[in-house]
Parts: structure tokens; sequence; C-alpha cells
């Protein structure tokens, strides 16, 4: 590429560089303010008055999650819940991309199982369906409850699928020539050419289990089983409706000293920090594993 | 090569084994088909509603508490929870255990839910149970609301769930900044007995508009929350208190003198409540962001002072006004309430029974429940400080670090109707030294009265608890006491029914109706005659179906 110098391409890049960069603070912007307001004093944040630095500067939202024996045993569960499912969707994904990406010649019924699959991505049993089947197989208040249901991302499934169906033949080819088993194609080939896709469904599989918290909701019968996002979603009880719909004082008391905006930030700071901290790590496998430049025609 | 693939699938399944062993550290719950346990104790399954804020003790668990070891040692059962959960996850929970046909031996439900138990006969007949083992005292509390809450537990004679109660909370006070009246040298309430007329609260709000007490530079009149009307005495920044004043009672189904019904919102006392809305609105005294200001607006513009009024019921200090005084610690409140012409003040009888505890058909101890009541809400309620500590220790040490109520493995709220004006006659013996606290037997009282002391002597150094203590069972309370006392209450009969068929159906947006429709007429984008439009609205969009299964349903209950 040619950089020019004239004053054009110059007051180009800025007007560039000014797009992007208040872009970027406008995703930015409202994260910080978060950040901001846990570390305010109550009243200023009930106040209205935080903006982008902390005001009465405290860490008091952050010493009650500390002391917060639940918050912590739910993180855990978490972390558990991420690791478990994600090198069993992993796992899963590739074992089942792989042979869908066969064409009908090589693996014949392939049709079929495609159609099942999406079949199931399509229809599901409901919710109470899906609850008595998993009581049935006594998965309640496990873990196991939180990683099976979802242990086979469907979508994810065929976004490998059509990865590997875009690998380039004479790549597989060549490892036959080579005496490569199947097993030895698909770890020696086609996993390193699709580390990108892989990186990307691990995103997908690391942040939906994190932030999810409907399936804890229900088939966690115990609040000391609960994954992390359930458990701040149990706190965060809009304290307006609670005044609608006629709470006693005691319980609004109660809730009032945990329901703050105060405290929530702080709790969507300390929950959040875990999926910042493995963004930078999943982002060189963005970059790496091309395919570009490995067979020439 | 292979050496390679065999490697990887060592990896597989030492990653495998590393999952499981993970897992293992989640524990499950037992729920097993047993009745009683090895020792001979009976095994009672619970479904529990819990709060999110138990400030439990380090070790101790909703299952495992000094309330449910109390309720075990006493009554000589183990108490199994079958699931925890907290409001409408609670509400789910219960709808899975019917849906999937295992019920847990005792539970809480809400009016609905108790109704279709019954109707699919899931529920045990507590009549005789009741009748043999609640104590005096228990049934003494329910003949304090006329039995009101046993009757709407009852199904064809047979007493189907033990109800929990609400105590009486009229009525829907106006609170305004005390320090502010002071400062600007206003006397709204010259004749001292706290009741005030639309035009004094007009007089107070300009007043605080002109001159800014709160320094705020952007001072606002009286906020209002969107919804406009509560159901109950509990709604906020609602606009009931104005109706009222007029006796129109929005959102309350009434009974009239020839026994029929009709909706509170669709009055002519309402109309006259919103004329006034109006009108305030057109002169700036009504928030001119009103419609949009959510509630925690509304909540920052009392914190940073822009506003100093707020109508809502006697508990706002408790949970709302905390953050007020700690920006400003000289900030305090006096409660009025509005009155009529009369020097009356028009209130709604209020709905008097809370939640059902209901017992799984077929369970053999359905008198452990009524046991368990006694001992709540009975024994443990009229004990003073000194056999509290005496006779369940660690129960006093939970009341003592405000452990939360839910931690009960019973947990409907049953007390006696007037239990407010009760406690406020304690505190007030204390404070006159003609009781000790000690001797009071309201432990949540005897909390917080050591706050109010506290505030009382030095208003500047008390902490924010005593100070919203002070307010809410102080000045709230006693204004409370005086309007019954002086019998200003002018009770107004309404119904209380199940949803029926058309409120199920069309219910929400009738609601939704109305209040769009109040905005309109306050703010002034419709004229005040459009109200005869909205109940023209009101009645054929479903409104009519309703009173007539209203006074259908309320015939069937004669």
């Amino acid at each position: 590429m040619i950089q020019g110098n004239s004053l054009s391409t110059k007051i180009g890049k800025f007007i560039i560089y000014f797009i992007v960069i208040s872009l970027g603070l406008i995703c930015l912007l409202p994260l910080w303010n978060i950040v901001a307001i846990s570390f305010s004093s109550g009243s200023a944040v009930a106040a209205n008055i935080v903006g982008l630095t902390p005001i009465n500067f405290s860490t008091k939202a952050y010493e009650m999650i500390m002391e917060d024996a639940q918050f912590w045993r739910s993180f855990f569960i978490s972390v558990q819940r991420v690791v478990l499912a994600l090198a069993l969707n992993l796992i899963l994904i590739v074992l089942m991309a792989y042979p869908l990406s066969k064409t009908k010649r090589e693996f014949k019924s392939r049709n079929i199982y495609m159609n099942i699959i999406i079949f199931a991505m399509l229809f599901s049993g409901g919710l109470i369906p899906t609850y008595i089947v998993i009581k049935n197989l006594n998965l309640l208040d496990t873990i196991w409850v939180l990683v099976l249901p979802g242990a086979v991302p469907i979508f994810s499934v065929i976004l490998i699928m059509n990865f590997f169906v875009g690998v380039p033949k004479s790549l597989e080819e060549a490892a036959i020539i080579d005496g490569a088993s199947p097993l030895q194609i698909l770890f020696k080939v086609y996993i390193p050419v699709s580390l990108p896709a892989l990186a990307t469904v691990a995103l997908f599989s690391i942040v939906g289990n994190w932030n999810d918290f409907m399936t804890g909701l229900i088939y966690m019968s115990q609040i000391s089983n609960y994954p992390i996002m359930t458990y701040i979603q149990s706190l965060t009880i809009d304290i307006a409706e609670l005044v609608k719909s006629g709470t006693s004082s005691e319980a609004l008391q109660n809730i009032a000293e945990v329901q703050n905006r105060n405290l929530n930030a702080a709790k969507i700071v300390v929950s959040t920090i875990p999926l910042l901290l493995i963004y930078p790590f999943l982002q060189k496998y963005f970059v790496t594993g091309i395919v570009v430049g490995s067979v020439k025609e | 090569m292979k050496t390679d693939s065999i490697k990887r699938i060592k990896l597989l399944l030492v990653l495998l084994l590393l999952t499981s062993a993970l897992a293992a550290c989640v524990q499950k719950s037992s729920n097993g088909g047993e009745t009683t346990t090895e020792d001979g104790k009976i095994i009672v399954n619970i479904g529990r509603s819990v709060g999110s804020n138990p400030k439990l003790p380090e070790g101790d668990t909703f299952e495992d508490n000094a309330y449910t070891r109390a309720a075990e040692e006493e009554l000589d059962i183990e108490i199994r929870n079958a699931f925890e959960a907290d409001g409408e996850d609670y509400s789910r929970q219960v709808a899975l255990a019917i849906s999937s046909g295992d019920l847990p031996d005792m539970m809480i439900v809400d009016r609905e839910e108790l109704k279709d138990l019954v109707d699919n006969d899931l529920i045990e007949d507590l009549s005789d149970v009741f009748e043999e083992n609640a104590s005096d005292y228990i049934k003494e509390t329910y003949a304090s609301y006329d039995n009101r809450p046993l009757e709407d537990a009852t199904f064809e004679d047979n007493l189907m769930a033990l109800p929990g109660t609400e105590s009486l909370a009229a009525p829907q006070m106006v609170w305004i900044r005390e320090d502010w009246l002071e400062e600007l040298d206003l006397t709204i309430d010259e004749e001292g007995d706290r009741l005030i007329t639309l035009d004094e609260l007009e007089e107070v709000a300009e007043a605080f508009m002109e001159n800014d007490p709160g320094d705020s530079g952007n001072p606002v009149g009286i906020p209002f929350d969107s919804y406009l009307n509560g159901a109950d005495y509990g709604g906020v920044f609602t606009m009931n208190s104005i109706a009222a004043v007029f006796d129109g009672q929005p959102k309350k189904y009434l009974i009239e003198e020839d026994g029929s019904v009709t909706y509170g919102s669709t009055s002519e006392g309402t109309k006259q409540g919103l004329e006034v809305m109006n009108e305030w609105f057109d002169k700036g005294i009504i928030d001119p962001q009103f419609g949009t200001r959510s509630f925690d607006d509304i909540m920052s513009l009392l914190t940073n002072g822009q506003t100093g009024i707020a109508t809502g019921p006697w508990h706002i200090p408790d949970w709302g006004f905390s953050t007020v005084r700690e920006m400003d610690n000289d900030a305090r409140f006096a409660a009025y309430v509005l009155a009529d012409d009369d020097g009356n003040v028009n209130v709604f009888e209020q709905n008097t029974t809370g939640r059902f505890m209901v017992v799984r058909e077929g369970y053999e101890h359905p008198e452990k429940a009524v046991q368990m009541l006694n001992l709540f809400y009975d024994v443990m309620l009229n004990k003073e400080e000194a056999d509290m500590e005496n006779k369940f220790p660690e129960v006093a040490e939970y009341l003592e670090q405000g452990v939360d109520d839910s931690t009960k493995p019973f947990n409907i709220v049953l007390l006696p109707n007037q239990k407010y004006l009760d406690d406020y006659q304690d505190i007030q013996a204390v404070l006159n030294e003609e009781m000790t606290v000690g001797e009071i037997t309201d432990s949540q009282v005897r909390q917080n009265i050591n706050g109010i002391i506290e505030y009382m002597e030095t208003p500047e150094d008390a902490l924010t608890n005593g100070w919203s203590n002070y307010h809410s069972r102080i000045v709230g309370w006693s204004l409370m006491n005086k309007l019954t006392e002086e019998a200003r209450f002018n009770w107004v009969e309404t119904a209380y029914v199940n949803n029926t068929p058309t409120m199920e159906q069309k219910g929400a947006n009738l609601i939704k109706l109305e209040e769009e429709d109040f905005i309109k007429i306050v703010t002034g984008v419709e004229p005040i005659d459009y109200f005869d439009t909205f109940v023209d609205k009101w009645k054929n969009q479903g409104g009519k179906e309703m009173l007539d299964e209203i006074e259908e349903e309320l015939a069937e209950q004669e």
C-alpha cells in the first residue's frame, strides 16, 4: 500500500480517526459510568450526580460483595460451569462437524443426521416437558444440568461444519497421501486451520454459559447452587415494582439494603472481569491459522 | 504421528476426568421418598419463598438456621427444603411443582394458585387440624380481621389453607420536608391537627419552588410516578390521597350501598382529583416531566434536594428517604394527611389477606403446619426479651442481628389488625418511662426503639437507621394513631375477589388504558371531559363484564 502525504489524505485520516475514536468512546463511556457508580457512595448514586468520576469515593459496595459468601460460591460454580461446558462443547462440536462436513458420497446418511439436527434446532420440547425429563434424569441441583442440556450447540456445529467444508480439499488429500488416519487429519489439518472459527465458537460458549441465568433459575432448587448470573439476577429486584405490588415495609427495607444501583454496579463490574480477561487470550487466534497461502492453485 | 493422536485422546480423557472431579463439588439436595428420619423425626419438605437479603450468619442456610432448628426441636420434625426461590422465581417453582405432579409437603401460594390447587384436589382440608391445634392467640389474631382471611381460605366450608394477614396501613400520607418549612417560616397546619387541605399543599409546593430551599437550582414541585394510583396503601408518588379528598378511590372495586359493585377509577371523585392534578400541572406545581420520570429518577429528585414533597405510606422513611438524610444531615420530614372539607379522611378497606400456606393432599401430618404457626406467630411473637433469650437464645440473637423473616420455614405474616397502633403505644410507653424496652414483646420494635431514642437525644449524630425509624414509627405511626383515636377515617367498603375470567383476559389492557388516559388528562393532552370518554371505553372494553363477574362472585360468597 502506498502512503500519501498530501493534505487531503491527512484530513481523511483525521476524519477516520475521529469517527473511530468517538465510536469507541460511545461504547466505553457507559461501562466507565458503571465503574464510577460502583466506587461512589450510595447517596450520591441515588441523587443521580455520578458521571465519569466517582463522587464521595467509597469501596463499601465491594466490601459488601467480598463478605457475601454466596456471591463467591456462585462465582465458582459459574467458573466450573464455563470450564466444563467449554471442554464439552468444543469436543462435541468438532467431532460432530467433521463428519457432517463430508459430502453425501463420502458419508451416506449425512443428510438424515443433518435434518435431525436442524429439526432439533428449530423445535424444542418446551419448558415443562424439558423440566420433567431433567428431573427424571436426576440432574436437578447438579452442575451437569447447567452443562449437559447445552452440550451440543447446534448453531456452532453448523458454523464449524461450514468452515470445514470451505477448507481446500487438497489439504486433506495431501494428508491422506502422507498416510494420515481420519482422526489425524482432523487434528493435524482441520483444527489448526480452523482456529479462528473455533475461537469464535469458544467465545460464544464462554459468554453464553457465563451470562446465562435462566437455566440456573429453573433447575436449581437451592440458592446455594445458583451460578453467578442467576444469583445476581435474584438480587436484582425492581423496587418500584415491589412498591406497586404492596410489599411489606420490612421486606422493602431489607431489599433496599442490597438493592441499590451502587451495589448493582459493583456486581456488574465483578462479574464482567472474567470475560474481559478472556478476550485478549482468544484474540490472537482470530488473526492466526488463516488458510490463505496454504494451497497454490 | 501415532503417539500424537494417542496423546490427544489421553488429553481428552484427562479433561473429562477433571471435569467430573470439578462437578462433584456441587452438592445435591436430598428428597427421597421417606417420611421419617432414622431417629424417628417427621420429615417436612417445604417449598420456601425466601428473601434476597437473608443476612444469615456464617454457616447457617435457609434449610438449617435458628428458626428451623427451633421448630425441629419443639415439634420433633426435620425440615427439608424442596426448593428455595425468591419472588417471581418462586411462583415459577410452584408452577413447575404443580405441573410435574411433585408437590412439597407444605408451601406458600397466592390466591390464584390456591384456587387451582383446590379445584384439582391437590391439597389437604385443614378445618379439623386448625380447630384442634391452633392456639387461642392465633384464633384471636384472625378474629381481629373479623375472620376475613379465614373466609378467603375457605372453600365449600372447608379450610383449605392457613392464610397470612395484612395489618391496617391506612392512610396514604403526604411527607413534607419539615426543615424546609421551618427555613421558609411556613405554617401549613395552623390547627395542629395534621390534616391539610389541597390549597395548603399547593401553597407549600409553590413556596418550595420559589425559594428552592434545597439549593438545587432546579426545584420541582410535587413528583408523581407514571402509574399514578396504587391498588393498596403501599403506593409511592401516587395521587390516591388527592382523589380521596373527593372520595374517589382509584383502582379499587367498591361495594355500593345497594350491593352493586363499581370501579373507583371511573368515579366522580377520581375525575375531580384528576381535575386538580391537571390544574397543578398547568401551574407547574407538578413535575413537568411527569410521565417520563422513573421511580429512581424521582428518588434522586428527593435525594438531591430538588423536591421535598412525597405521597405514600408510613414506611417510606425506612427504605426510601434514608439517602435524603445521608446527603443532608439536617433533613427532616413531617407527615400530613389530606382531608376533605369536613375534616374527614376517606380511606378504602384494604385487603386483609396475605399469602396462603397449603399442605399437600395425603400428607400424614398436616397438624405440623398449624403447630408451626403457633410457634412462630404466637409463642415467639409474645415473648419478652428475657424470656426469649432464655427459651430461644439463637432466635434472640437472630432478632438482634436483624436476620430476615424469610429464614423462618413458615413465612406467612400473621399479625393482629391493629398491630402498628399497638406497637406505637408500646413505644410511647417506653418513651414515657412507663415500660422498659425488655418488656416490649415485639422483637422488631425492641430493635428499633434504641435507634429512635438515640435520634431523639442527639438528632445530628444519630445513625440514619435511627432517623428512619423515628420518622416511620414516631412521625408516621403517630399520625395513624391520632386519626384512629379521633375517628377521622371514613371507611369505604371494597371488594376483593379472585381474578375473574374477564380480568385475566382483559385486566392488564384495562389498567394500561387507565394509566395512559390519566396521564393524558393530567398533562392536558386531553381535556378533563375526556374522562367520560375514558369511562365509556373502560366499560366497553371489558370493565362492565368484570364488574358483573365480581358481583356474581360476591353473591356466591354470601
